[in-house]
């Protein structure tokens, strides 16, 4: 390639990339996240400095590879273990203001009698309406017409004032009424527009043509830090307690909204202190680590020989049998997990039905792990046949010939020769593969939910991986705790991490062969 | 080998990417939509989402709805009118789980100012504070069946305006059985005798699964006095902290059910997968199911009949959970003006009650829409029939836990793996013991 059309590429790349980074920035600045637009930033200046000049040659090579590792890698890392300090979850996503804000503001309830009213929304005249106060045009089921606005119910005079059938107010002298996308274009206002009545409630808008008397029935009082409700005899007081709103004289009693907060290591030490969780965890350990291993070794075993029969020069048609094996990779697994299910069934899957067996697949211990372990394998072989094929077309021929010279035969060659040379390649996408299975979500749920359950405990299913198994710890209860399924997923990551070590330390001999 | 293994970080990367691009929200044309929208008060045809990504709001829109894509045409029809009457744009979105995107997307500002869904999401819709009251007058209120209002109601306050009712019944195949049984014991005798026969496989189908169905289980217990899942408090509202699956009567419907899963009438081996294809190969005469089994079973061609759900002995007749489709409005609603004339003032005409009756095939919640539709209708008029005795599904947060615990023991208990006593006590325990954990 000439020099100029190699600058005009790199200058349009990266001209691409700032804008890119500028795009992004805009649209963070609209969400008003002001960190993330200083990083995106920063970002986009990096990419000038180390691409538009001629020094730090090797972060040329490194920044593209450092900056998706911290945008998929660590970010989510420490996203969640942020998370799992906090109680986030059902109930507790908002701040404890706009709980109590929103917990007034749903409290109110129509006054039992007060009159229903048909209702317009209009300005003075010659006002904006855009941003005038809003007033209320309001007409009584007996068709007398009132001014409301926030000091007050005033009668209007009917003279000149147009009615729709219905009693809604068309046109009243000195008023402009707004359209229905004027209306609106105000909901804002609109909800905060209480017309005082004599009573202590407050006429509400509801949608664009009527209004009722409400009243609301929680009051929240700042100084006590108190929300009390009046619609109950004796008026019900409600404290704050574990991020919730809770009945002062019966604890059982919350109120549904509660608030974020921070729980510092709550989630951890209910992990470490659950006792089903102490329990269950080892044997699901256990299964869990079988699982994973056994699935990527009967995967590779089965892939790893096919490819190596698929191998043999002598085979014709060999696309149309790649092809077809390479089906059950490309299925989604929500398909072929399903129809395993019912393959399954006891009375009437094929599986008994063929072999005239009849076992109760997925309602016994080992049924269900054996059940878990025939699919996997059927999910996971094309894979590692796909990848095996490759790593062993790349396996040059005159090293083969040469063990055939010296006298290897054909199971020497495989054992000493291709055997390594194969593991050089496949060896961490086993890793990779481990890692993948050890937390099969997809497959678990899809199949089995974990079960069968036994000894009345719904918590632990035998068939449990510890990410199913965490999934129920943490949705189980009634509203989703997204703080405490964070921490299990952080210990997760500590624990997946820790054995990944050696696994990548074995790569690493692996790799002085080549 | 350097090479190589960079060479599978950058595959995996581009994975990541394509992966978060199916995952993510791919925006759809903003410049169309809007240059479209602007001009015409109609948009036509609901917009249908990529995949399984939240639909993105259309910015430019007076009134944003979301619905599944069932509903979605005749949503469309009144919201086209609702725009064309009051000068507004609309726009209909199809959404394939709007309990979690609206949740998702109300969070960060995106959300719709209307959903489509069931009455049992209120009350995780409340504790989130997505959703907002909705104050229909005491005269339209009172066109509606008392239990749809109801449903919509939590802690007293009202949410929603309800557009149908739908709830299990017992569908039997009238070729074989003409006359429904009143009774369990005569049900379990019918099909015994034609299962003896050889004109039927198995006497009944209904969703059991191995980790157990609540909502198919729940009539069982709620046939005995005393019996079901949650009790009441002083307003008449469920009171999650009076967990009834133990009770004397909750224990004598465990019992039926152990009775009919050692008969083989209830297994664990019909779930969802295979429940419908049971009776529309007339395996068994009797299925337990909801409305959503009929379009199957007309398919296969049966001639089916719809019943109320049997009496047990000893106790009176099984009583279904009634769901409550209704309209909701955002708490965040950009246009709440709007959004609240649209769902008080339009979804309790009649003409969109039976627009929307037409798409779903479930009763009216409207009583007037609900009389002409069953004078027509015989399917729907057994379907309401079925359900005339039901109690609405609990829509407080504390369900949640029940599905899990109480669906498994019920199918331990089919399974005759543990006794009914026993089985729902420790179930009961574990409710509670969920319950608390908040």
């Amino acid at each position: 390639m000439t020099k100029p059309i190699a600058l005009a590429i790199k200058w349009v790349l990266i001209a691409a990339a700032v804008v890119g980074a500028f795009v992004i920035a805009t649209k963070l600045a609209e969400a008003g996240n002001t960190l993330a637009v200083v990083l995106a930033g920063m970002v986009g200046l990096g990419i000038l400095a180390i691409y538009a000049t001629r020094r730090g040659v090797p972060l040329k090579y490194l920044a593209p590879g450092v900056l998706l590792m911290i945008l998929f890698q660590l970010w989510p890392v420490v996203y969640t273990a942020n998370l799992s300090f906090t109680n986030y979850g059902d109930g507790h996503l908002y701040s404890k203001e706009e709980s109590v804000t929103d917990i007034v503001a749903q409290s109110v309830r129509e006054v039992p009698g007060a009159p229903r009213y048909k209702m317009s929304v209009a300005v003075k005249e010659r006002a904006s309406v855009e941003t005038a106060d809003l007033i209320l045009l309001l007409t009584d089921p007996a068709g007398a017409t009132f001014v409301g606005d926030t000091s007050g119910l005033k009668p209007l005079a009917p003279e000149g004032v147009t009615k729709a059938p219905s009693g809604k107010i068309l046109t009243a002298p000195g008023y402009t009424l707004l359209t229905a996308r004027q209306v609106n274009a105000r909901s804002a206002d609109l909800s905060k527009i209480a017309v005082p009545t004599s009573d202590g409630g407050g006429i509400k808008p509801v949608g664009l043509s009527e209004a009722f008397e409400g009243k609301p029935t929680m009051s929240y009082d700042a100084a006590t830090d108190r929300i009390t409700d009046s619609s109950t005899t004796p008026p019900t007081v409600y404290a704050p307690a574990d991020a919730r709103w809770t009945n002062v004289a019966n604890p059982s009693q919350t109120l549904p909204q509660g608030w974020k907060e921070g729980v510092g290591l709550a989630n951890y030490t209910r992990i470490f202190t659950d006792s089903t969780l102490r329990e269950g965890f080892v044997s699901i350990f256990l299964w869990n680590l079988f699982f994973a291993i056994f699935s990527v070794l009967s995967t590779f075993l089965l892939g790893m020989l096919i490819a190596l029969l698929f191998n043999d020069p002598r085979l014709r048609f060999k696309g149309v049998y790649r092809s077809l094996l390479i089906l059950p990779y490309a299925l989604p697994i929500f398909v072929t997990a399903l129809v395993w299910k019912g393959m399954f069934n006891q009375d009437y899957g094929i599986i008994n039905q063929l072999t005239g067996l009849n076992v109760d697949w997925l309602g016994t211990d080992l049924g269900a792990k054996t059940a878990i372990l025939l699919t996997n394998l059927w999910l996971g072989f094309p894979y590692m046949f796909i990848v095996c094929t490759g790593a062993l077309q790349s396996i040059p021929q005159d090293v083969r010939e040469a063990a055939t010279i010296d006298g290897a035969n054909a199971f020497r060659t495989l054992r000493s020769i291709i055997m390594p040379l194969l593991l050089v390649a496949v060896g961490p996408l086993l890793l990779a593969s481990f890692a993948f299975n050890f937390n099969n979500f997809g497959l678990i749920f899809l199949l089995t939910k974990g079960g069968p359950f036994n000894g009345a405990d719904t918590s632990i299913g035998s068939s449990d991986l510890l990410i199913t198994y965490a999934y129920r710890l943490a949705f189980s209860g009634s509203a989703p705790n997204y703080g405490f399924a964070a921490a299990v997923s952080v210990i997760i990551f500590i624990i997946v991490a820790l054995m990944s070590i050696p696994g990548f330390r074995r790569t690493k001999a692996l790799e002085e062969i080549n | 080998m350097h090479k190589r293994a960079l060479g599978a970080v950058a595959v995996t990367g581009v994975a990541a990417l394509a992966l978060s691009a199916c995952g993510g929200s791919s925006p759809t044309t903003p410049s169309n939509t809007a240059a479209g929208t602007a001009k015409a008060t109609t948009t036509g045809v609901p917009e249908t989402p990529t995949g399984t990504a939240a639909p993105v709001r259309d910015a430019n829109v007076d009134l944003v709805i979301w619905t599944d894509a069932d509903r979605s045409a005749a949503v469309q029809k009144y919201a086209d009118q609702f725009a064309a009457e009051n000068g507004v744009t609309v726009k209909v979105q199809i959404s394939t789980d709007t309990r979690q995107q609206f949740k998702d997307a109300t969070k960060v500002g995106k959300g719709p100012d209307v959903i489509v869904g069931a009455h049992d999401w209120l009350g995780e819709l409340v504790q989130n504070s997505t959703v907002a009251p909705v104050n229909l007058a005491s005269d339209v209120a009172a066109k509606f069946l008392p239990k749809a209002i109801d449903a919509t109601k939590f802690n007293g306050q009202s949410y929603g305006v309800p557009y149908a009712v739908e709830n299990i019944g017992l569908m039997y195949n009238k070729d074989l059985v003409p006359n429904p049984p009143k009774t369990m014991d005569e049900l379990v005798a019918t099909g015994e005798k034609l299962v003896k026969e050889g004109k039927a496989k198995q006497v009944l189908s209904q969703f059991v699964s191995k980790v157990g169905n609540a909502y198919f289980a729940y009539p069982y217990l709620s046939a005995f006095e005393g019996g079901g899942i949650f009790g009441l408090n002083a307003q008449g509202g469920y009171d999650p902290n009076k967990v009834i699956v133990d009770s004397a009567g909750s224990v004598k419907g465990g019992d039926v059910l152990a009775e009919l899963g050692k008969k083989k009438v209830l297994s664990t081996n019909v779930d969802d997968t295979n429940q419908d294809a049971l009776f529309d190969t007339k395996a068994a005469p009797f299925m337990i199911s909801g409305p959503w089994s009929v379009a199957k079973a007309k398919e296969a061609g049966i001639n089916y009949g719809i019943a109320p759900l049997p009496s047990l002995t000893g106790g009176g007749p099984m009583k279904p959970f009634l769901g409550v489709q209704m309209f909701y409005v955002s708490s965040k609603a950009k246009n709440a003006a709007l959004a609240q004339e649209f769902v008080t003032n339009y979804i309790p005409r009649k003409d969109v009650q039976l627009a929307l009756f037409e798409v779903g095939k479930r009763p009216p919640a409207l009583k007037e829409a609900y009389d002409q539709v069953a004078a027509t209708d015989p399917d729907v008029k057994a379907w309401y029939e079925a359900g005339v005795d039901g109690a609405p599904m609990p829509n407080i947060p504390a369900m949640n836990s029940v599905w899990g615990p109480f669906g498994q023991a019920t199918a331990d208990i089919i399974a005759g793996k543990a006794g009914a006593q026993e089985r729902l006590a420790a179930a009961a325990k574990e409710i509670e013991a969920n319950i608390a954990k908040g």
